[in-house]
This record gives C-alpha cells, sequence and structure tokens, in this order.
C-alpha cells in the first residue's frame, strides 16, 4: 500500500500545496521512496481504496457562484448586455424547469438542459429597453401632426401600397413572396366622370370592391418589389387614361351592358304606356309628365336598382294604386 | 439572430445601415402650410462626420452621426408584424418587448392580437419494414402573434424593425406588412387632352 501511494503522489506534484498537515509526514517518506526506485509505475488501485485517499484532491476547485453575490442594485444591462445562453451561476434566481421526478419537484437550475434551451429575454429587461430605446430616439423622426386621423390620410394620400417583408432563419435570406405589391386606391380619390367611372369598373372587373370603393391591384409578375410597384402605378395610369377616351365601338351598347337600370325606353314604359293610352286618348308626353307616373317610374327603379326590401316593395304597391286609382 | 455587443457600436452600424436618415427640426417647424410637401429635412449637419454606408471601420470611441438628406420621409399609414414560433411563452415575452419597445419610442399600437395556432400533423408507420396497424403520430404547432402600429414615418419604421428583427428570438420568424401612404402621381390628375385613338 505504501508504495502504491507513492506513485500516486509522486505524478501529483502539483498538489503538494494543497496537502493538509495530515498527510505532510507521510509525503517525506514517500519522497525518500521516488528517488530512491527513480522509476515511477502507475499501479491499479482497488475499489475500496478509492475514498480513502486524503492527498487526492478534485482537480477543479468550486467557487462560490456569482449569483450569491449580487448587490441589489447591480447594474443588470452589464451583465447581460447581449443575447446568451441561461447560466445558472450568473443569474440569481431560483428557477425550477422540466418535468418533475414522481412525487417529486420540478429540476434545479443547476445543469439543466431545458433552461439552456430555451431563448431566454434576460437581456431585454425594460431597464435595457429603456436605455436602447435613449439611443435610438435620434433616429427616429415625427409623424405630421396635421394627419392625426385616417381620413385625413385618405383625403391627401388617397393610393396604399402593400407589400410584404419575410424574416426567418434559414439557408436563404430571400423569400420570393416578398415581390408581390398590392396597390388600393378608393375611385372616389380619382378625377372621373361619370363615363369613365362606368369604363373603369368595367375594365378593372373582379378587382373593384363595390361596398368599399376600392380598386386593388395585385402585382407579382416581375422579380423585384420596385419592379412591381412601378408596374402596378403604370397599369393604374393606363386604366385611368383609357376610362376618359370614347372608343368608336362603346356606342354599341346594349341595355344588357347597362350598370343601372333606367326606366326610360324599358318595356315598363312601354307597357305603361299601352295600359294608359287605353283609357283616354293623351299624348305621351302628357301622359309621362304626370306625377303618379312618375312616382311609378321612381319605385321601378328603386325596386331594381336596389333590390326587394319593405321599403321599396311598399313604395312600389303606393305608386300602383295611386296610379290604377284602387 | 444574436443582438450587436455593446450599444455604442450597434448605434454606429445602424448610422452606417439608415442611408438617408431624416431628421425633424424643432416643433416649429413641422407644421406643414400646404398638403404637397412633407419634406422633414430642412438643415444639413457639418459633412466632416458622416458615416458612409460602405465603411468598415467600427469606431466605437467616437459619437456616430446623424445623416441629414433631402429627400421626403416615406409615410406609413399601418405596419403589421406577424410573429410565428413552436413555443408561446417565447411569443409573450416578445410581444412584451416589442409593445414596450413601441411605447418607448412613442409609436402608436393599435391592435395587439393571438390569431388560431395550427397544427401540421404526421401519421407515420412506427416499423421499419411491415406492421402496417402500428403507426406513430406527431405534431408541429405554429403559435402567431399580430402587433399592428400605426402612422409612422419611414426612418422611424426602419429605425424600429431593425430594432426589433435584431432581438428575435432563435426559432421564431417574423413577417412585415407594410402599408404606405402616397399622393395621386401628377399624370393621373387630369384627363389628356384629345388625341386620336391607338391604331389597333
Amino acid at each position: 500500500m505504501g508504495t502504491n501511494m507513492a506513485a500516486h503522489v509522486s505524478k501529483a506534484v502539483l498538489l503538494l500545496g494543497q496537502i493538509n498537515q495530515a498527510g505532510l509526514g507521510f509525503q517525506r517518506s514517500v519522497k525518500g521512496a521516488t528517488y530512491a526506485t527513480g522509476v515511477v509505475t502507475k499501479t491499479k488501485r482497488r475499489n475500496e481504496d478509492r475514498g480513502k485517499d486524503p492527498v487526492r484532491r478534485d482537480k477543479r476547485v468550486s467557487i462560490t457562484p456569482r449569483s450569491e453575490s449580487m448587490p441589489l442594485d447591480l447594474d443588470w444591462t452589464a451583465v447581460y448586455p447581449a443575447a446568451a445562453s441561461f447560466k445558472p451561476n450568473t443569474v440569481p434566481l431560483p428557477v425550477r424547469m422540466g418535468f418533475p421526478v414522481k412525487g417529486g419537484v420540478p429540476p434545479d437550475k443547476k445543469g439543466n438542459l431545458e433552461l439552456i434551451k430555451i431563448p431566454n429575454f434576460l437581456h431585454l429587461t425594460p431597464t435595457a429597453i429603456k436605455k436602447h430605446c435613449e439611443a435610438l430616439k435620434p433616429f427616429c423622426t415625427e409623424w405630421p401632426s396635421a394627419l392625426d386621423t385616417d381620413a385625413k390620410c385618405d383625403q391627401f394620400f388617397p393610393i396604399k401600397v402593400e407589400s410584404t417583408d419575410y424574416v426567418s432563419a434559414s439557408l436563404s435570406v430571400r423569400n420570393p413572396a416578398a415581390r408581390v405589391v398590392h396597390l388600393k386606391v378608393k375611385m372616389s380619390s380619382l378625377n372621373l366622370d361619370d363615363h369613365a367611372r362606368k369604363k373603369m369598373i368595367k375594365l378593372v372587373g373582379d378587382r373593384y370592391c363595390k361596398e368599399t370603393d376600392v380598386i386593388t391591384i395585385k402585382t407579382d409578375h416581375c422579380p423585384l418589389r420596385q419592379q412591381n410597384k412601378d408596374y402596378a402605378m403604370y397599369l393604374l395610369t393606363v386604366l385611368y387614361h383609357e376610362s376618359w377616351k370614347t372608343e368608336a365601338w362603346e356606342a354599341e351598347k346594349t341595355r344588357a351592358d347597362m350598370e343601372e337600370y333606367s326606366w326610360d325606353g324599358s318595356r315598363s314604359q312601354k307597357n305603361l304606356l299601352q295600359l294608359l293610352g287605353r283609357g283616354g286618348g293623351g299624348g305621351e308626353e302628357e301622359l309621362l309628365g304626370r306625377s303618379d307616373v312618375q312616382e311609378y317610374k321612381e319605385s321601378v327603379t328603386r325596386l331594381k336598382n336596389h333590390g326587394e326590401s319593405e321599403s321599396t316593395v311598399d313604395q312600389y304597391k303606393d305608386a300602383v294604386k295611386k296610379l290604377l286609382q284602387l | 439572430m444574436a443582438a450587436p455587443m455593446m450599444i455604442r457600436r450597434e448605434l454606429s452600424s445602424l448610422a452606417r445601415i439608415f442611408r438617408g436618415i431624416s431628421r425633424l427640426e424643432p416643433r416649429a417647424g413641422v407644421t406643414c402650410s400646404g398638403h404637397r410637401t412633407w419634406n422633414t429635412t430642412r438643415f444639413r449637419l457639418p459633412p466632416t462626420s458622416i458615416t458612409s454606408f460602405h465603411s468598415a471601420t467600427a469606431s466605437s470611441s467616437t459619437p456616430s452621426s446623424i445623416t441629414v438628406t433631402e429627400e421626403p420621409d416615406v409615410l406609413l399609414q399601418r405596419l403589421s408584424l406577424l410573429v410565428k414560433g413552436h413555443d408561446r411563452a417565447v411569443l409573450d415575452s416578445y410581444e412584451f418587448f416589442v409593445t414596450m419597445a413601441a411605447r418607448e419610442l412613442g409609436m402608436a399600437v393599435s391592435d395587439v392580437s393571438e390569431p388560431k395556432k395550427d397544427m401540421e400533423r404526421l401519421t407515420l408507420l412506427k416499423s421499419v419494414h411491415i406492421f402496417k396497424k402500428h403507426r406513430v403520430q406527431y405534431e408541429m404547432r405554429t403559435h402567431y402573434r399580430r402587433i399592428q402600429l400605426t402612422h409612422l414615418t419611414g426612418s422611424t419604421a426602419q429605425v424600429f424593425l431593425e430594432y426589433v428583427q435584431r432581438n428575435l428570438p432563435e426559432g421564431v420568424a417574423m413577417e412585415v406588412t407594410k402599408t404606405t401612404m402616397e399622393k395621386v402621381p401628377d399624370h393621373i390628375l387630369e384627363p389628356m387632352s384629345d388625341e386620336a385613338p391607338p391604331s389597333q
């Protein structure tokens, strides 16, 4: 046993300073032993002897963790200035995380992989956010105070251009969906007369929403967003100028192409004139000038354009009653 | 996406990256005379310390200067951030960070909502060979958070987005939808004078 100890101690020269008083006497005799032999042989220690060696020490010396000596007014932004993984000896919180052992509690923070895996926001405490924003403030500009409501924004800046940016961690920074541009304009903000308005609605087709009076032009033909935006503006320009022009073939517009129902020249008018003409021989214009005929005209137009509802049907009923003097 | 190490360097890197950052005069100068010009820049700083875009030197000792340009600022009616992640708690913390940063920078947060989570499920065979009746099922959950800000200028949005995107946690993706407002361009204000129709 003595020679075994000798071999180990001769190897562990570095630990001489930490050997306690009890071992010193041991060592003196041991030193003599190594000098005498001159050759160091590593011998296997039996399991029972492992715990009994007072000389053997752990190479790693554990110190008290930093979290135990942190003052209360510590500047936390200096401890975690940037995103970093969770360090249990640096964070002075008694955090537990993980699935609890049966009948026990979630595991402690020391050596807890769950706490290391999850992204932490220790570098973004409210104090840190305030500091960052103070530094960023000079780069920001103020919103013009005159444009406080959405209505004013729509009045002065009617064209809205929408585009999307994508941020994600992957092999590539680019996302092909980022080139899509939506251009939205309210038709009422464009300078259009009646004919131009109707023609524009026909040209644009599905892109016009009747409830909100908004034209939406979506462009994704070009590979870059700026190109798509320019193309959308070009389309708007073309639509605008084309709708103001009157082509020769527009004269062939039939009743079926009309957007709204108009009573003059319709079958309803012909029927009415036929009906009233049978009674007395009044001229057409005279008949049309009558107030009850005008009421009937209004009620039919309203019924056709705005659909059937209680008020429109009642109005029609009253007009017919008056006309037929019931 | 790791945040930069020191705040000072972040400032100078921001200054490098932000071309054409415009700066407001004191409030008196902002009132608009006509609604045509929304120029927010009226003065130039002396060109002694203007940082150029492509310079790679990181001078953390000198204070970064703000480059002022004459081009008018873009106006954003709405900025919508949609954040996606697999962990709801991470998105909660991120939402707190984003809303606080927006409030500190003086931006109006109009809406913070949580769209319904998506679950993508897979049913696979448990064994490598045969045993068709024994399967294993996996699912991937994607949680969302939508934060909408209104009435921002282009430079404010740029600053805010860079700050917020640099601090995006791992495993979280973001979609930013910008709605910019523009005036009706001059060539659409009036119809063209009568011309011969184009020959077909």
